[in-house]
């Protein structure tokens, strides 16, 4: 039998979403014409461009050498941390961080169990922003303990002399179960798809060195029938339960603050708005990252406009979560009665002294993606470039907010301080983007920046699907 | 093993299919002619793999299983021995045994360990990896199978030809067959 609007014979295009006919793999391609285009960018000597982005993120990663060696020389002292803002810099950029590493699990894990298509473009690339997103953002707790040669004594359950354990109700000790666990297993997963790739890589090589570190990666693998067929399973699982476990983290990180009597932190709708601010600014450095990539590796006919696109349509939906977020923490202070709750929201954050960087917030993170319901917006290259950067932006505010605004003001006069960063604590943040930046520049001339074996397949369902569907089987 | 014993390697043929269709039907049909040792070795997976193969159930999912719940089973005895049993602290006299409180860490432990025996159980467990040398890796054109070649593999028992075997799957539809010998190391 077959629908209308199908199967006009063997010649004919085949619609197969009735909604989006464009493909999510352009031209005419074969699985070697893809083994090729999307291994290009490994084997070719890195371009001028590359060199002068790589050398860039090393001068920065410089920094962060300097700023590390500098706080262990002097101490915390170095940073503008004081009484009573305790918390600065260095967890607004742990949790900027971390949250920025939810996209990748969020497009490898949850959008794979929805069987949506379109990630297979985009996982490896998110993945691998999730491993150095968490690596960065590790940096700044350890940091913070003032002599992390001793972190690993205090964080871990060991037994010590002083016969002391861990205390398992603070969600401090939770956050360091919940970051660790998230790195472990994003780095399992990441490498677990790597697999196949790696030894497609192994196999296109062309010389005994090449051949020899990619053979030694993908472990012998020989896809194997018997393999795949345990792999697809593991993989599944993997992906099963890191859904949760993406969910899990930013709601503990926000268990950090939610948990605390402090008003604007002390708020039960953290939990959801954490996770969906973190996807959020995930979704925008992918974006931020991915449109120089897929023009600098010749990879749009696998990241294609409609993938963007898409990637606009999350950051308009989970964008609007946040802003519902905000709306609902200042509902619950208006109508809670409570002064110190009000006072915090309508007089300390809109007209404080760090009110610009509230209204910064809300421009970036309220108003910008509200733009993407336009499509003339939403495929433009340049517009959503300069969104997603907006986005990153208001995303580190937002965190700003939540954590100097609240701490410079609690519920007495008396114990009311001001806040200002240190040269070490930019250098620090810098530091990190550049530790980012050099990793993932890394990533991107070692390894390819698509799951190759996913597009194949990929393509290879699509065709099948096409075939079936002009034969008049298959209805979408 | 004694240096006196002879060595003998396995002996592989390796037979090239056109198509996933068709290495699905050779598959199928090279098993019904009573081979054991066969394998499919292609770029992605396909679908009915397991069905021409004759796979009737995956391991995966009963070691992840088994992951997991250790992961319950160990956070929730660490937590409990350590607060409650070992060193009970009297934080604003909430109970030391307090439900809610262990919820995140027994959550994170279930799914790190559930997660790693996925990862280590598969590669380590189930395939055996790493394993840099395989026969098959001998044949340059088995290069091909990550790539975008379609092959099947059968393992020849010492007492049978190789080259009835390769008969056998050109008959079936393969293009181009290859024998290999396990070579000495």
């Amino acid at each position: 039998m077959s629908a209308p609007g199908h199967a006009q014979g063997n010649d004919a295009e085949v619609v197969l979403d009735p909604l989006d006919p464009r493909p999510f793999i352009e031209g005419k391609q074969t699985d070697k014409s893809l083994n090729d285009s999307l291994f290009r960018h490994v084997w070719i000597v890195p371009g001028k461009g590359w060199l002068a982005l790589f050398t860039v993120a090393l001068s920065m990663l410089g920094l962060l050498g300097l700023a590390l060696g500098y706080t262990l020389y002097k101490g915390i002292g170095a940073w503008g941390n004081n009484n009573p803002v305790g918390w600065a810099f260095d967890i607004i950029n742990f949790v900027w961080w971390i949250g920025i590493g939810h996209a990748g699990t969020l497009i490898s894990a949850i959008l794979l169990l929805f069987q949506q298509k379109w990630r297979t473009s985009i996982n490896r690339f998110a993945e691998a922003m999730t491993l150095f997103a968490v690596m960065c953002a590790l940096i700044f707790p350890i940091f913070h303990t003032g002599r992390p040669w001793f972190a690993a004594y205090w964080l871990m359950p060991y037994p010590s002399v002083q016969g002391i354990w861990p205390q398992f109700k603070s969600p401090l000790v939770w956050d360091v179960f919940a970051v660790s666990t998230y790195f472990t297993i994003s780095l399992l997963f990441w490498y677990l798809g790597l697999i196949p790739d790696l030894a497609a890589l192994r196999d296109s090589s062309t010389s005994k060195a090449k051949r020899t570190i990619y053979g030694m990666a993908a472990m012998g693998w020989r896809s194997s029938g018997r393999h795949w067929a345990e792999y697809k399973w593991s993989y599944l699982l993997l992906a099963g339960i890191s859904t949760p476990l993406v969910l899990s983290v930013h709601t503990i990180v926000s268990f950090d603050f939610a948990t605390s009597v402090l008003p604007g932190w002390h708020t039960t709708i953290f939990p959801p708005y954490f996770v969906a601010g973190a996807i959020f600014s995930g979704f925008a450095m992918v974006m931020t990252w991915m449109i120089p990539a897929r023009h600098f590796l010749g990879l749009k006919h696998v990241v294609t406009m409609r993938h963007l696109e898409n990637m606009c349509k999350v950051m308009l939906a989970t964008g609007m979560m946040v802003s519902y977020g905000y709306i609902m923490e200042h509902f619950i202070a208006w109508y809670s009665g409570n002064q110190y709750e009000s006072d915090m929201f309508f007089k300390v954050r809109w007209q404080g002294p760090f009110a610009p960087i509230f209204w910064l917030m809300v421009v970036c993170n309220v108003v910008t993606p509200q733009f993407f319901w336009f499509k003339k917006l939403r495929t433009s290259i340049v517009f959503m470039w300069f969104a997603a950067l907006a986005i990153n932006i208001g995303m580190w505010c937002e965190r700003f907010n939540i954590i100097v605004t609240a701490l410079h003001r609690d519920f007495l006069p008396a114990s009311w301080g001001n806040y200002a960063p240190t040269w070490v604590d930019f250098c620090l943040f810098t530091g990190t983007i550049g530790l980012f930046s050099t990793l993932f520049l890394l990533f991107l001339k070692f390894v390819p920046a698509v799951a190759v074996t996913e597009i194949k397949e990929l393509r290879h369902d699509t065709e099948h699907e096409t075939h079936a569907a002009a034969a008049g089987g298959i209805h979408p | 093993m004694s240096a006196d014993v002879a060595f003998i390697g396995r002996k592989f043929v390796l037979a090239e299919f056109p198509s996933a269709d068709a290495l699905l039907d050779g598959t199928r049909r090279m098993r019904e002619k009573g081979h054991a040792k066969i394998d499919t070795h292609t770029p992605y997976p396909i679908h009915g793999l397991e069905a021409a193969l004759g796979i009737k159930r995956v391991m995966i999912p009963t070691i992840v299983l088994g992951g997991a719940i250790m992961g319950v089973v160990s956070a929730l005895a660490m937590m409990i021995y350590m607060n409650v049993i070992d060193f009970p602290l009297n934080v604003g006299n909430r109970p030391a045994l307090a439900g809610p409180a262990l919820i995140p860490i027994t959550f994170e432990l279930a799914v790190l360990l559930g997660g790693s025996s996925a990862f280590f159980g598969l590669l380590i467990g189930l395939l055996k990896f790493p394993e840099p040398y395989h026969p098959l890796f001998e044949l340059e054109a088995f290069r091909r199978a990550s790539i975008d070649g379609f092959f099947l593999s059968v393992e020849v028992p010492e007492a049978q030809n190789a080259e009835d075997v390769a008969l056998q799957a050109r008959e079936l539809g393969a293009n181009d067959t290859h024998i290999v010998v396990e070579s000495e190391r």
